[in-house]
């Protein structure tokens, strides 16, 4: 061993000191980038602590590391978040590359603007090239001091020689459950001697000398941490492929099932990061936690019918309690309504029936409750369709809460550690209704999608969540460090601090944005050049409506009936019908725009109350007005439910899925009739869903016999493309950016015009501020949205230029496909983004 | 209702975003060592909680400063900047 020559770090600033783990930063506390010190400075220039190359120095001048000849690497990172200053109140005084001398000033920076404008001036000192260290200072430094006493392993001396081919295995989790410590590690390193090669263990940015048992003990793996191995020289490959051979085998010591390990590493192999789809929009950085159901013992006998009986009748009576009172402090709106459709569950006769049948032959309550709800999931499952699927997830739930309680086990309440990001198969409304929010980050499930439970909680809290990512999260160590950046659908295993960084200041520019656009909710939505677009909301209940008028909605440009009564087994009495429709027009004003949607519900949607055969490919079947005109009395009723409302609003009836013109004549038949032997003399506008390619093809022969058309975008561009938007794999594609779904909203919006006909776009589409230049280039004269949305999309459209949104438009439609479309969006909106923020300076 | 709970979330989220509005009208009062060691109350013309561990305080009259006895009265570090501006480093 060639003793390298300690190194002494002089403190770059003078300041009180502080120990990372108190820094209130979890990228710096957690020494996810480097373990090192704090300094809060009373000096403002920040000079070389040790001889060395400037490795890097950010554009923003915040922060600035130093390399040395032996491979020692210093981070100085000014302020906690003063990336976000973008370089105001730096002055950088090296370059990238620029050799300096100890003690040189490398940054000069002004602490009272720093400290009045980011969010604190601690800085941090890391030494990201991982060795070991001694503290030499405490309480007090000054600038030019003795700060640290580091000792470069010989992992650093031998770096030079590995310079130029090194290979790399892929990267590995160590399956060890202490990490590599000393018995593991040098079974290791001898291993590694046998090589000619020179072999390094690599862990996020540290590295040691695979020989050396100290250097890689120094690197302080832990279960979990990703790994890689490089080597350089003749018998390199031979080496990496016996090294990791070695680690996934666990160097000596017994790890959980090695052939699982085997196979797990190879799956994660080159998995710094993990994809799934985005449930939740936001981007979160913090720590694993895995959740998982304890395995619940059920002997299949029962000790006497009588007493299974009642210990089921029970077990059900405690779980009607507990539901009721989740729902009573339910976080929400949606959580309540899940809890109350769980509580009918319990009450379902064909699952009792199936219970009770099991009690009969003389099982016991648990079994015979458990067979049944799994047997009744897998019905629902087996269906092969989304939404009953996610019932299914709920049958299990309820399933699970009841068998708890007739077992005696006690749901512990989870003790979740801070900056938590929830990872699990699927989580449960139980388990979510238990959680601690306030200490969740994020979530990350296997199974779900877009309408799942997580989904819709996370979007309610305002957390980022994604959904459908590989089994392969599921092994990942509790409490490892993560980044998920849910708008990419992103879980990143190995963050680096630019990326934490950017995500961070883009997170805080979007709430300032937010707050912004929140303030400014009531101001009208009229383009730079006086062109006004209405901008309404899409709402399923009187209590969004409401919502939607605090955040500046000018109407309802959608009320899905369907989802008034979507809980229920019987239909609503016709009075109680139209007391809702009543209501919600009241709310709105004489002034206001209410478009109802007649009942849009099919195979794909089924309603418990219209029971309907089932289909073999429900998207082509019986949906939405064609199940209203095959059950005329369905939509006769409704009709004089929503005629009720008349006059209390600006009433809009819109028929759902028309594709025939016939469909639109027998439609408005049945409304004249009703209207008249209401004795209306003055009938509601009668508009139609342009969803199915026919209608937007044809949308010139509609036109003289419509009043308004609006788009539903989702259903149009999975029938104009073909592609199921929930199919794992074409879900991607299936993109209403797509010139082929554009091309026929314009078609529409000309016919439409031609006969002085209004056009609005009621699908997620008008929801996407991406989308907006484009539709209004288009000629769409209402955009409605979904609530929380309604600021935003107002915000944008006051930033746009009706004259550069038509040019736009024009030029989109000649694109070949969704990705250019989105990338020309892209640069059209950064750009006018980048001019209304001068503006505001 | 659903109000309060997304601001629970932002302040969660964005600790330095919601926290920070909400102390800054709640001046902390310093100690009276501390006043004295910056020249009595008088010399104060305005005093602000800044950046997580500062207290940043403008003087009338820099001279009247004294660092020592600042430093008596229990504030770790002092920083003079130009303007009468001082930062009384107090710590997390």
């Amino acid at each position: 061993m060639t003793a390298t020559q300690p190194l002494e770090l002089l403190a770059p600033l003078s300041g009180v000191l502080l120990a990372l783990d108190t820094v209130p930063d979890p990228v710096f506390s957690s020494r996810l980038i480097g373990d090192g010190l704090c300094i809060d400075p009373t000096s403002q220039t920040l000079c070389a602590p040790l001889a060395g190359v400037i490795s890097n120095i950010q554009d923003s001048g915040h922060a600035v590391s130093v390399t040395d000849d032996n491979g020692v690497q210093v981070l100085m990172h000014i302020g906690l978040d003063t990336v976000n200053l973008a370089g105001q109140g730096f002055t950088r005084l090296v370059q990238e590359g620029q050799r300096v001398e100890v003690g040189q000033p490398l940054i000069e920076f002004d602490a009272d603007y720093v400290a009045l404008n980011a969010r604190s001036l601690l800085t941090l000192v890391l030494v990201v090239s991982g060795e070991p260290f001694t503290v030499l200072a405490n309480g007090l430094v000054e600038v030019g001091q003795p700060l640290m006493q580091v000792s470069p392993g010989e992992a650093i001396e031998a770096t030079d020689e590995e310079e130029g081919d090194a290979l790399f295995s892929k990267p590995l989790t160590l399956p060890n459950a202490n990490g590599l410590h000393a018995r593991p590690a040098a079974v290791f390193a001898q291993a590694a001697k046998g090589f000619n090669a020179s072999i390094y263990l690599h862990k996020q940015t540290q590295s040691a000398n695979a020989k050396s048992l100290v250097a890689i003990m120094a690197l302080q793996t832990a279960h979990g941490d990703t790994l890689q191995v490089s080597a350089a020289g003749e018998d390199a490959e031979a080496a990496i492929k016996a090294l990791v051979t070695l680690l996934v085998e666990g160097c000596g010591e017994t790890v959980a099932a090695v052939a699982e390990a085997v196979e797990a590493v190879e799956a994660v192999s080159s998995a710094t990061l993990l994809r799934g789809v985005c449930a939740s929009p936001g981007s979160a950085f913090g720590q694993v936690v895995q959740v998982v159901e304890p395995e619940l013992a059920i002997t299949e006998q029962g000790a006497g019918e009588a007493a299974e009986r009642a210990a089921l009748q029970r077990g059900l009576l405690a779980a009607t309690e507990a539901l009721q009172a989740l729902q009573a402090k339910a976080a929400g709106s949606a959580q309540a309504e899940i809890f109350r459709a769980h509580q009918e569950l319990l009450e379902d006769p064909t699952l009792l029936e199936h219970a009770h049948r099991l009690l009969a032959e003389g099982k016991s309550a648990a079994f015979a409750w458990n067979s049944a709800t799994v047997a009744t999931a897998e019905q629902f499952k087996a269906l092969g369709n989304t939404l009953l699927a996610e019932r299914a997830a709920d049958l299990a739930d309820v399933g699970q809460r009841v068998l708890k309680l007739i077992l005696g086990v006690q749901d512990s309440a989870w003790d979740l550690p801070e900056r938590a990001i929830l990872i699990a198969e699927q989580l449960t409304p139980s388990q979510t209704a238990s959680l601690d929010t306030r200490k969740v980050l994020g979530f990350v499930t296997v199974g779900g999608g877009a309408t799942s439970h997580v989904a819709i909680l996370a979007r309610a809290l305002g957390l980022p969540a994604i959904c459908g990512v590989s089994l392969q999260v599921l092994s990942l160590a509790n409490g490892k460090q993560v980044l998920l950046d849910a708008d990419k659908g992103e879980l990143h295993l190995n963050p680096d601090l630019a990326e934490i960084e950017r995500l961070e200041a883009a997170r805080q520019q979007q709430t300032l944005r937010r707050q912004r656009e929140v303030a400014q909710a009531s101001l009208p939505a009229t383009t730079r050049d006086g062109h006004h677009v209405e901008v309404t909301a899409n709402v399923a209940s009187l209590q969004e409506v409401e919502q939607s008028l605090t955040l500046g909605g000018e109407g309802v440009g959608l009320l899905r009936s369907e989802f008034l009564y979507l809980d229920r087994n019987r239909a609503p009495s016709p009075e109680e019908q139209a007391g809702t429709y009543t209501a919600i027009a009241r709310a709105l004003g004489a002034e206001r725009n209410l478009v109802v949607r007649t009942l849009d519900v099919g195979g794909d949607k089924p309603l418990a109350y219209v029971p309907m055969e089932a289909e073999t490919n429900p998207f082509l079947g019986l949906r939405g007005i064609r199940l209203c005109l095959e059950r005329p009395e369905l939509l006769r009723e409704q009709f004089r439910a929503i005629l009720a409302s008349a006059g209390f609003a600006r009433l809009h009836i819109m028929l759902p899925m028309v594709s025939l013109l016939s469909e639109l004549h027998l439609a408005r038949k049945i409304l004249e009739e009703e209207a008249a032997a209401l004795g209306l003399n003055e009938l509601p506008k009668l508009g139609i869903m342009i969803e199915v390619p026919s209608a937007a093809l044809m949308a010139d022969v509609f036109a003289p016999h419509v009043d308004f058309f609006s788009i539903g975008t989702n259903d149009l561009t999975q029938y104009t493309l073909a592609m199921d938007r929930d199919h794992p794999r074409l879900a991607s594609q299936a993109d209403s950016f797509h010139p082929a779904v554009l091309r026929l909203i314009a078609t529409t919006v000309k016919a439409a015009h031609a006969h002085g006909k209004w056009v609005g776009v009621c699908g997620a589409l008008a929801s996407e501020a991406l989308a907006v230049p484009v539709l209004i280039g288009l000629g769409v004269d209402e955009l409605s949205v979904s609530v929380p949305l309604i600021p935003t999309i107002k915000a944008t459209v006051r930033e746009l230029d009706l004259a550069d949104c038509q040019i736009i438009a024009r030029q989109i439609l000649g694109l070949e496909e969704a990705a250019q479309v989105r990338e020309a969006l892209s640069q059209y909106h950064a750009a006018t983004v980048e001019s209304s923020s001068v503006l505001e300076h | 209702m659903f109000e309060k709970l997304q601001r629970a979330f932002w302040k969660a989220l964005t600790p330095d975003l919601i926290a920070e509005t909400v102390a800054a009208p709640v001046q902390n009062e310093l100690s009276v060592g501390v006043l004295s060691a910056l020249g009595g109350a008088d010399n104060l013309k305005s005093q602000q909680r800044v950046a997580l561990t500062r207290v940043r305080v403008q003087l009338q009259d820099a001279g009247r400063l004294d660092e020592q006895a600042l430093k008596a009265a229990g504030v770790p570090g002092v920083m003079v900047l130009a303007g009468g501006v001082v930062h009384l480093i107090t710590g997390l």
